[in-house]
């Protein structure tokens, strides 16, 4: 689990760490672009490392009604405690720029992670949006998934209901939890892309 | 689970740490966007349909999204909630507009805005049931930092009638359905070549498109945050722009292409060959700064442009009767100089003014092109005033230090009277510079501000060119002919094409506002003229100018009274072989009331197949002599503009767009011809 560290030194790595080659846009099917990004205690976390383990990116801004929604109803909990049950890898990553909506620092997610009951493995700062801009991340939630082989097998939303409105999750699809499940049983995943939906990732300027 | 509670908490937290979006909440309880529901009638007829607007108010800094949002967002979900049998349609939006934030393409609406929805009634509903309509309506108002998903309650009663109620909100749908995209009629077709989306759309090739947008309908179809860009080729318009990265393939593609002044043509293009991609036209989004060589090319057209001009029968008088005045001056060196760069500042100074003046209209958002001051009739009037007097100046009728080589007036000639004459040329020369001016000047105005000024400052350069040249290098003086008596011959002949640009200007003062507008004008030359004549015959008193005075204010009258628009016939449509006259349903109905047969066609400038039988069966002559032979009388719908009464009459024959051919014959119900026509099928219709 998460241990404290001092939160300057966590916002300094955030920023000097944050590293992932500017390539373009990612293609489902093809590999997923490493990077390495600080997580809200400072450590370092290497996409590459976990290798041999599927592993889902979540883009997140705490502020978003979209985000909101999947928090505030429990599903992105569930959804992630589904991840863990299954030995999959969630790093939750926070685009959002310094002065911009959702914006946090290492202590800050730390709370909010302990607080909201969220199970991802670690909540990773991404403040210059090096990362994000690399997925093309465009909104939060944004969702990937990357299989044991490190090849991105799903890019898109976390369901096919796109509304701020809690009481459509019930009938929705998910469709990382339908992609994990595909994979267990080692089937292609059937959805691979999806519009995703929400606000816009909250990137610097520029 | 410790979910729900703790999670608002730490939100909460979150949000006042976010202290700047702090400032942005709206207060609760208020939408950032204020929704309300607006029938255009309050009485529906059973068996028909009535519109509903979803009026949308954005405060400021926030906005609404269109049906397909761009990178993020949501579209427009409503709840609706009638009475047994009422039916509602899709939504319908109107052209939206772009925003980027950080990089991320939004389609939004940041003014005022209204959806429109069509509802349906069952045939059977009794007149006089009350209809209430009640919906609940989900989107999402952002401003460039935060989203909050609104909701709104919204109701309209209505009751069923056996007509439409009077006093209906029809003035304000009109304008609501202005703002919505016309059916394009044409099938657009797009191909995925490597990384790039391109599509042709057919558009003719004549039609003023300002600054295109494809805004695309269909997901995946292109990256929204690209660039586009745009080219020609005929009657092809070609949009290119990234595809995005590992998209699917597509079986069609929809999307609305928006042209100037907001206009909006809603397309849907299929799989298909895309023609190779000509020049660019200024690509939408983001000018890039054009190349150092494009710039000095257009700035050389201008300048060459500008000397062209002084051939013009409207420059030409009095540039070689300025010239030879210079030449006649002779000695002082200084002098010649000094008039000639006078002369110059006046040209360019003007060509700058109408330049910046052009700039400043089209930031303004009006469609204006050069010689745009000649599309008001008052600009019209003025002109034909000033060459009227230069003509009768020229012809010896009086004397004006600035524009003759008189002799005594010589004298009097100073660096006013040649930086005036410099202005004159210049303003005088605009009528002329259309024809092949208009494409490089057309190219300017697609550069950034200050480019495009100096565009128009090489024009005037041009313009003024020989008469520096002649100010710099004596020799080229010395070459000038001699003066004598012929050159007072030379000046009465050269106030012959004076007068011939006059007699344009009063005919195209004629085709702006009719024959009233004309005979007006005429009377305010007439009344110069005379006075003019007044002033010839005291030239010299102290107060030789007075007789101009009630002439002034003839001419200020005329131009306060002469007709801006003309109250004639559709311009292109009264020019070709067939006569025809602009459609209005009263006219119809009297057409029709004489017992005349009539052929009612409605029409587009942006519309190719409109065009297109226009000139292939249309304008063909055994269909103009048959048409005639039979007295069919033709009325012309131009819709280019989305006109309202239009637009409700194509609505009641079924169509939503153009090209529609009607005929009427007396006796028969109305025939609705194929949106092909040829010639023979035309006259098989009426004989």
């Amino acid at each position: 689990m998460m241990k404290p560290m001092p939160t300057a030194f966590t916002a300094l790595a955030a920023f000097a760490i944050a590293a992932a080659p500017a390539a373009a846009a990612p293609i489902v099917g093809r590999p997923a672009p490493n990077f390495k990004l600080a997580d809200s205690n400072g450590k370092v976390v290497t996409l590459s490392d976990f290798r041999g383990k599927t592993v889902v990116l979540e883009w997140h801004n705490p502020g978003c009604p979209f985000v909101k929604k999947h928090y505030g109803s429990g599903n992105m909990q569930r959804t992630q405690a589904a991840a863990a049950r299954a030995g999959v890898v969630w790093l939750t990553i926070n685009s959002g720029a310094p002065g911009k909506q959702g914006h946090m620092s290492g202590a800050e997610a730390r709370t909010l992670v302990a607080q909201s009951g969220a199970r991802p493995t670690a909540y990773l700062l991404d403040h210059r949006g090096v990362v994000g801009r690399a997925y093309d991340a465009k909104t939060t939630p944004h969702m990937y998934v990357v299989n044991k082989a490190g090849t991105l097998v799903y890019a898109g939303g976390i369901d096919d209901k796109p509304t701020a409105n809690p009481a459509d999750i019930a009938a929705a699809r998910n469709h990382v939890l339908a992609a994990l499940a595909e994979l267990k049983s080692g089937k292609a995943v059937s959805v691979a892309t999806s519009r995703p939906y929400g606000c816009s990732v909250k990137y610097a300027d520029g | 689970m410790r979910g729900i509670g703790y999670w608002v908490v730490a939100w909460l937290a979150a949000m006042l740490l976010a202290a700047p979006t702090q400032a942005q909440l709206q207060p609760k309880g208020k939408n950032a966007i204020l929704a309300g529901l607006v029938a255009e009638s309050a009485t529906i007829v059973p068996g028909r349909t009535v519109t509903l607007a979803l009026t949308m108010r954005p405060s400021k800094g926030w906005h609404g999204y269109w049906k397909n949002p761009g990178d993020s967002g949501i579209e427009t979900q409503i709840a609706w909630d009638l009475p047994a049998g009422l039916t509602a349609g899709p939504i319908q939006y109107p052209v939206p507009e772009r925003l980027i934030v950080a990089g991320l393409m939004n389609y939004v609406y940041e003014g005022d805005y209204a959806q429109l929805v069509e509802v349906s009634v069952p045939a059977k509903v009794a007149p006089g049931t009350k209809l209430p309509i009640r919906a609940r309506v989900d989107y999402l108002a952002c401003t460039d930092k935060i989203c909050v998903p609104e909701t709104a309650n919204v109701a309209v009663d209505l009751e069923a009638g056996p007509a439409p109620a009077a006093g209906t909100n029809r003035a304000v749908f009109d304008r609501f359905r202005q703002a919505l995209p016309k059916p394009l009629g044409g099938e657009a077709r797009f191909e995925v070549r490597g990384s790039r989306f391109r599509l042709a759309i057919p558009i003719p090739a004549g039609l003023e498109l300002g600054e295109p947008y494809f805004y695309p309908l269909t997901d995946g179809a292109l990256s929204y945050a690209a660039p586009q860009t745009f080219s020609r080729s005929g009657d092809t318009l070609i949009v290119e722009t990234d595809a995005p990265p590992g998209g699917g393939s597509l079986s069609a593609v929809e999307g609305v292409l928006k042209l100037s002044g907001g206009n909006g043509l809603s397309l849907k293009a299929v799989p298909g060959p895309v023609p190779a991609a000509g020049p660019p036209l200024g690509p939408a989004g983001e000018r890039p700064a054009p190349g150092a060589s494009a710039v000095l090319t257009a700035l050389l057209g201008a300048i060459i442009g500008g000397l062209l001009l002084n051939v013009m029968p409207c420059v030409f008088p009095i540039l070689s009767l300025k010239a030879l005045s210079l030449a006649k001056a002779g000695g002082d060196e200084g002098a010649a100089r000094r008039e000639a760069l006078a002369y110059t500042a006046g040209a360019v100074l003007i060509c700058l003014g109408l330049g910046a003046a052009l700039l400043g209209l089209r930031a303004g958002g009006v469609a204006a092109g050069w010689a745009f001051q000649l599309q008001d009739s008052r600009v019209i009037l003025a002109l034909l005033l000033l060459i009227t007097a230069v003509a009768l100046n020229l012809a010896g009728l009086f004397e004006l230090p600035a524009v003759t080589a008189g002799g005594r007036l010589a004298e009097r000639r100073g660096l006013g009277g040649a930086f005036w004459t410099g202005a004159l040329a210049a303003f005088v020369a605009t009528p002329c510079t259309g024809p092949f001016m208009g494409a490089a000047l057309g190219a300017a105005l697609v550069l950034p501000e200050a480019l495009a000024l100096a565009i128009f400052a090489g024009l005037g350069l041009g313009l003024a060119l020989p008469f520096l040249l002649l100010g710099f290098i004596p020799a080229l003086r010395r070459r000038l002919p001699r003066s004598g008596p012929w050159m007072g011959r030379f000046r009465r002949l050269m106030s012959v094409p004076m007068f011939l640009t006059a007699l344009a200007l009063a005919w195209i003062l004629g085709r702006q506002a009719g024959v009233d507008g004309m005979a007006l004008g005429l009377a305010a030359a007439t009344a110069l003229g005379l006075a003019l004549w007044w002033v010839g015959r005291r030239q010299g008193g102290a107060l030789a100018w007075l007789p101009l005075a009630p002439a002034a204010l003839a001419a200020v009258l005329a131009a306060i009274l002469v007709p801006t628009a003309a109250p004639g016939p559709a311009p292109a449509a009264a020019q070709g072989l067939l006569k025809s006259e602009p459609f209005s349903p009263a006219r119809l109905a009297a057409l029709r009331q004489e017992g005349r047969a009539v052929f009612v066609y409605f029409t587009a400038d942006w519309c190719v197949t409109c065009k297109i039988n226009e000139k292939g069966a249309l304008e063909r002559e055994p269909v103009a002599q048959a048409f005639a032979d039979r007295k069919v009388a033709v009325l012309v719908g131009d819709w280019t503009r989305g006109d309202a009464e239009i637009g409700r009459f194509l609505e009641t024959h079924g169509r939503s767009g153009v090209p529609l051919y009607l005929y009427y014959e007396p006796g028969k119900p109305v025939e609705i011809l194929p949106q092909i026509l040829t010639p023979s099928r035309l006259v098989s219709m009426v004989s």
